[in-house]
């Protein structure tokens, strides 16, 4: 892939809000005053208890929604709408079940306008870059097996090189085994493309394994408590995953869940 | 299809036909009551042979496919807009059902009245009882698309025109054609309705012939078979059409 200059593909969000209407009208508060700067080619884990919000500040960093408050800038700029600088891979691999695995690869080169010619070019790129048999890749997406599924939602992701890699819990569906092998796939490619990578996981071992720092999100409305140095040098390895400093991240990353009281309802002066 | 899967549908043929056959021997009715299966036999290959079913074929045959042409059209583009606009569905349906739930016997003396007996009045006929179902088939169609889908299309800064053609038309594909499967086999319906209402050409003016001035009862039958068979090769057009465009998934 193109090596972007360094600083490229940095995120700040500042001061930033969103609430959803609810039924009755009111508005429902997701996420509160989130300050968060990831600088360009950096990796974080968002983890947080379900429904803090983490999904929804990943689809406003992908400019899928607008914030009530507060601003999301890539490379300094206001994010106003999606982007092509910025892919997004899907809890789900969300693949378009008429169509071939090679012509959902390609389906963001096609919707670009790129001509035949090139997107076939890109596409064996994107096999290769995320490991994708090509005999595979004239499949329909119901042919194929969960893992090779989100292998193809991570080439089309990259497809057209995004400076921002946004991972809603990729890999939460496979087996621990396979996520694993993706979670270190994935650091293999990250060193590869330089592309900022923030992946939202609900795994501690996962956000110490691929992160620089693992944030930690309270219950919905969701806020930065914690933003925690994943001090372990990369490239990392599998060996690492026993180090004294794996397990020091993980007690100090559970000790700030547990203050956000991790899976009870939200008590109210928690939020204030 | 191999042979097996053959096997099934020609023994239920011949099933059919024993028993028609039983029916008559056994009630002992006269041929212009219930004419024996080999009788109609001989006339629809005669009744084809000497051209007397020929020009009443084509003329029914065009009808039939040029109002499922107009119907179906004129109902994929309606459907879509049903699906897509609550406001213009609110303000159309009544309408739409109110039509459906005339019946197309009533109404087609008076289609033919203002159409003329000519092919006209048949294609409006035509059109008319397709486009109900295949209205309803898109409108649902449309609407079972994965809001997750256009989520992604969204993401990927997809245009109107891009939705529709990569997403919700795909997507709608199986839906529609299954408004269409009801759509064409209706369309004969609608042909053999309008020519009845008053026409001078087409298979329903043949029956008609057959059963007053010409007594044929035989070439009666052999023109209901031509109906007959007219249905189930349009419906086997539109099912391998399907087969074409949807495939497996």
């Amino acid at each position: 892939m193109n090596s972007t200059a360094v600083g490229r593909g940095g995120i700040q969000l500042c001061d930033l809000s969103f609430a959803f209407r609810s039924r009755t009208g009111e508005p429902l508060p997701v996420l509160d005053r989130v300050d968060l700067e990831i600088p360009g080619g950096g990796i974080i884990a968002l983890i947080g208890p379900n429904g803090c919000g983490k999904s929804t500040l990943l689809r406003v960093i992908a400019g899928l929604l607008v914030p009530a408050n507060g601003e999301a800038l890539l490379d300094e700029v206001p994010i106003v709408g999606p982007d092509p600088r910025i892919g997004l891979v899907f809890q789900e691999p969300r693949l378009l079940p008429w169509r071939s695995a090679a012509d959902n690869i390609t389906y963001p080169l096609e919707l670009a306008g790129w001509p035949v010619e090139r997107r076939a070019e890109r596409l064996a790129t994107l096999t290769e870059l995320v490991g994708l048999d090509p005999a595979v890749t004239g499949a329909r997406p119901s042919e194929l097996s969960g893992g090779t599924r989100q292998r193809v939602a991570l080439a089309r992701a990259l497809a057209l090189e995004p400076e921002v890699l946004l991972l809603d819990e990729p890999f939460s569906a496979l087996d621990a085994l396979t996520r694993e092998r993706f979670d270190f796939e994935l650091l293999r490619l990250w060193e590869r493309s330089a592309a900022t990578i923030v992946m939202v996981t609900h795994s501690i071992p996962e956000g110490i394994l691929v992160a620089d720092r693992v944030v930690v999100l309270s219950p919905r409305p969701g806020r930065v408590v914690a933003d925690i140095v994943v001090e372990v040098p990369r490239p990392r390895s599998i060996a690492d995953l026993d180090e004294a400093a794996v397990s020091r991240t993980a007690r100090e990353i559970r000790a700030h869940l547990g203050d956000t009281d991790i899976g009870e309802t939200v008590p109210a002066e928690l939020a204030s | 299809m191999n042979r097996g899967a053959w096997l099934p549908i020609v023994g239920a043929f011949g099933f059919f036909v024993l028993v028609w056959k039983a029916v008559v021997v056994v009630g002992g009715l006269p041929p212009f009551i219930l004419p024996p299966p080999e009788t109609v036999a001989e006339r629809f290959i005669t009744a084809w042979a000497d051209g007397t079913v020929w020009p009443h074929f084509v003329t029914t045959m065009v009808e039939i496919v040029l109002g499922f042409v107009v119907g179906a059209g004129l109902a994929l583009v309606v459907g879509y807009g049903l699906a897509r606009s609550a406001l213009f569905e609110r303000i159309a349906s009544p309408y739409l059902v109110a039509a459906q739930a005339i019946p197309i016997l009533v109404l087609a003396p008076l289609l033919v009245l203002w159409f003329g007996p000519g092919l006209a009045s048949k294609v409006v006929i035509c059109s008319l009882i397709v486009f109900f179902p295949v209205a309803i088939a898109t409108m649902v169609g449309i609407r079972s698309v994965d809001a997750r889908l256009l989520e992604l299309g969204r993401s990927l800064r997809a245009t109107h025109r891009q939705v529709l053609a990569t997403l919700e038309i795909p997507a709608a594909l199986p839906s529609i054609f299954g408004g269409m499967r009801v759509g064409v086999t209706l369309a004969v319906v609608g042909a053999v309705v309008g020519e009845w209402a008053g026409a001078s050409k087409g298979l329903a003016v043949l029956i008609n012939l057959a059963r007053g001035s010409l007594f044929d009862i035989p070439l009666m039958f052999a023109t209901l078979l031509t109906i007959a068979l007219v249905g189930v090769a349009l419906y086997l057009a539109v099912v391998a059409l399907e087969r074409r465009l949807v495939g497996a998934r």
